[in-house]
């Protein structure tokens, strides 16, 4: 057994290190995600603009698209290297969830008009996928699509759509045809925002932030070339989308930087209960880790691991979570306040630490993880039926 | 980076487990438990020429050297199958303070106990010390009497010498007693997991300057170092208990029915069982890290064994009562070997330290 990575590897991980530290990172957002302010949407284009500068947008294409070709070691130091550092997570829709549908399936004339723009990040997609009536279940989902010509005619409606008010494009899942088994019948169409009928209605979520929409669409008219691969194929591509989303899943740098936060702030304390509870989130926290490198090394010495990753969803959540609670934990009474999720006016801030704010936002707007991407009751299942058997 | 077994670990893990398999089974397991001496002569002799007994042994001492990697390996694969010989105490705690010491007659110790022909057992635990076992009230006069009272030393029954842990003026010590010496009394008591561990008393027993092991910060280390590595072996079995546990558990719900279906197509067992593999694979990938810490003898040896060990406590218990829970009345009957699983995780959880001491010394080495 050898834990250590080669030399290569640590090469590599020194010049994302440098990159963050050294001005890659664009500094207006570094300023604020390090002292927890929201980001607006131009900063969001402006840290994507910049990591597609430095040539790392395709960070999980293989380099005949114009990806980096990493290998998973690379993959996974650079996602914990960007989360230890603090940095926004990547937004996944584009280049890690339609772009790898897109130079698998689509043809090469999609290829050529959508994947430049998502490297460059010229383009904001967002993902139709769930529906008021299709959650957990998605393929019972009812947006229809009927070919009218040489273009689709789409009703229906999408919910949950992660900042679809941003967004230039979407990637939808449509029926195309009512069949027996309703996995088939299902469609994948790429849909541009300003087509007439599109409407999109925010979603206030408990947190009191907008960052999820209802996107309805009525009699919206999509020229059929939009269509990816074959009609009736969608749930496959699907099926496969998800598997790319699970990059990153387990968000060990991200959690590890907020552990060594909390670990700061509850020292301070003098409260054993707390810097108890602290404590075995840090184990947790090890073990996770090494979870994620047992699958990593299966990976990388030709193992083909599987519905385990499951785990990384599920714990890697529960981590997530936990860490919000214990910061809210570590307000103490200050709990009490909640300003919404921009924080208090710089002129009428009340006494109290000052991590008060951000920590409720991050507890409440922490509860969708353990809820998105296949809920982790979902992953249960997966586990239950894939791994055990059952 | 690689954290597959190598292809010699993969052989010794294959040879153990056919050993289990075929010699070790569970009502092999309950005549060991019955029988007087709580080990089998036969078995401990087929470990000894299986090459096991001195499997950790340094080559100078005339072992095979294997480290923590390969012992991990032999104690979760005795945690599968619920062996329950007395290995620990004789091989891995006596068996690394002497290996480890510059002790005179060493060499000769540790050929009789690779051959089988010796139990040492160490005397560590005294009934006042909560897990601080570097200040015992056991005492090594100026004129080399030892008397105190050690607790719960494993294997007592049927060791031939014992390894004491005493204090000496200020200083820590470690000394070697023949257990027929005068003024040395052993009654030995049943454990929750089958096994027998003993009270031992020493009332002025002359202790020869050669029998001194060690002393002072030394015999600190080598104490501090052999309970680590001991720790590390138990929580082995543990997680290997614990694989056992959700394995069979799936296995017995498929199989049996009630509401005529198999119980296994409820939801609400399905996420059990998957939080009992969740827990054990989570054990395991600290398992991995610590041995892999021990194995480089690092400086944060201990504490990534604390955190492995915190964990065991927790997740060991937490699975082997699901496995009883989810097996029904099957899972409290002393016939079947699911409820031992449980009794097992609860002698793992006592010894060297429980879960919420290990999360302070986790604490306390951050």
């Amino acid at each position: 057994m050898d834990i250590n990575f080669t030399q290569e590897d640590l090469q590599f991980r020194d010049e994302i290190r440098d990159w963050l530290t050294n001005g890659g990172y664009p500094s207006h957002v570094k300023q604020k995600t390090d002292n927890g302010i929201a980001l607006t949407k131009q900063d969001m284009i402006d840290f994507h603009k910049a990591v597609s500068a430095k040539g790392w947008m395709g960070y999980n294409w293989p380099k005949e698209h114009g990806g980096t070709g990493w290998s998973a070691t690379q993959l996974y130091i650079f996602n914990k290297e960007f989360g230890l550092g603090g940095c926004p997570p990547l937004l996944a829709f584009g280049v890690s969830m339609v772009a790898p549908v897109i130079y698998t399936f689509g043809n090469e004339e999609q290829q050529k008009r959508f994947l430049p723009d998502i490297l460059e990040f010229n383009t904001w997609w967002c993902q139709g996928y769930s529906e008021p009536g299709s959650g957990s279940d998605l393929a019972s989902l009812k947006t229809k699509a009927v070919k009218e010509g040489d273009h689709y005619i789409i009703n229906g409606s999408k919910t949950w759509t992660t900042l679809a008010q941003n967004a230039d494009w979407i990637f939808v899942l449509v029926r195309t045809e009512t069949t027996k088994i309703k996995q088939e019948g299902i469609s994948f169409i790429l849909v541009d925002m300003k087509t007439p009928g599109i409407e999109v209605k925010p979603i206030i979520t408990i947190d009191g932030d907008h960052e999820v929409n209802s996107v309805f669409f009525t009699d919206v008219k999509v020229p059929a070339e939009n269509l990816v691969g074959e009609e009736g194929k969608g749930w496959t591509y699907a099926k496969f989308l998800l598997a790319h989303e699970r990059f990153g899943i387990a968000a060990i740098g991200t959690s590890m930087r907020q552990l060594k936060r909390l670990k700061n702030i509850v020292s301070e304390l003098d409260n054993p209960e707390l810097e108890k509870k602290v404590t075995e989130l840090e184990i947790s926290v090890s073990a996770l880790e090494m979870t994620e490198l047992r699958l990593l090394s299966a990976l990388e010495n030709g193992g083909h691991p599987g519905a385990e990753s499951s785990i990384l969803k599920i714990k890697g959540t529960e981590i997530q979570q936990t860490l919000t609670e214990l910061f809210v934990e570590a307000a103490g009474e200050y709990a009490l306040m909640y300003p919404g999720p921009h924080g208090f006016e710089s002129n009428a801030k009340p006494e109290g630490p000052d991590f008060v704010a951000n920590s409720i936002s991050a507890f409440l707007n922490m509860r969708k993880v353990s809820i998105y991407g296949g809920s982790n009751e979902i992953q249960k299942n997966i586990i239950s039926k894939f791994v055990l058997g059952v | 980076m690689n954290l597959n077994y190598s292809e010699e670990q993969i052989m010794l893990k294959e040879q153990i487990q056919k050993f289990c398999e075929s010699e070790y089974d569970f009502y092999k397991r309950e005549d060991v438990v019955q029988s007087e001496n709580d080990f089998d002569a036969n078995v401990w002799n087929l470990f000894a020429e299986q090459g096991w007994l001195s499997m950790p042994f340094s080559e100078e001492s005339g072992g095979f050297g294997f480290g923590p990697i390969e012992l991990s390996i032999l104690f979760e694969e005795f945690g599968r199958a619920l062996v329950i010989e007395p290995y620990l105490s004789s091989v891995v705690l006596s068996g690394n303070i002497l290996d480890n010491s510059s002790y005179s007659e060493k060499n000769s110790i540790i050929e009789a106990i690779c051959s089988g022909s010796m139990h040492v057992s160490l005397a560590y635990a005294e009934s006042s010390n909560k897990y601080d076992y570097h200040n015992p009230l056991t005492n090594l006069s100026s004129d080399n009497k030892l008397n105190g009272t050690k607790a719960l030393v494993l294997n007592g029954a049927n060791a031939s010498k014992f390894i004491v842990s005493c204090k000496s003026g200020n200083d820590l010590a470690l000394v070697i007693v023949d257990a027929n010496s005068d003024g040395v009394s052993v009654t030995s008591f049943p454990t929750v997991d089958g096994q027998t561990c003993s009270e031992v008393s020493f009332e002025n027993v002359l202790i020869s300057n050669d029998s001194i092991i060690s002393s002072g910060s030394d015999a600190n280390s080598l104490l501090k170092r052999a309970i680590n590595l001991a720790t590390l072996c138990i929580s082995a079995e543990a997680v290997g208990c614990m694989t056992s546990c959700y394995l069979k558990t799936v296995e017995y719900t498929k199989s049996r029915e009630q509401f005529d279906q198999p119980i296994s197509n409820f939801q609400v067992l399905q996420h059990r069982m998957v939080d009992m593999f969740i827990e054990s694979e989570l054990c395991k990938s600290l398992l991995i890290k610590a041995m892999l810490e021990v194995d480089s003898n690092s400086e944060d040896m201990f504490k990534h064994v604390s955190a492995l060990k915190s964990q065991i406590g927790k997740s060991g218990k937490f699975s082997a009562q699901q496995a009883v829970q989810l097996h029904g009345g099957m899972g409290v009957s002393d016939e079947l070997m699911i409820g031992h699983y449980l009794k097992k995780m609860l002698t793992i959880d006592a010894l060297f330290g429980n879960s919420d001491f290990h999360v302070k010394s986790f604490s306390a080495s951050n």
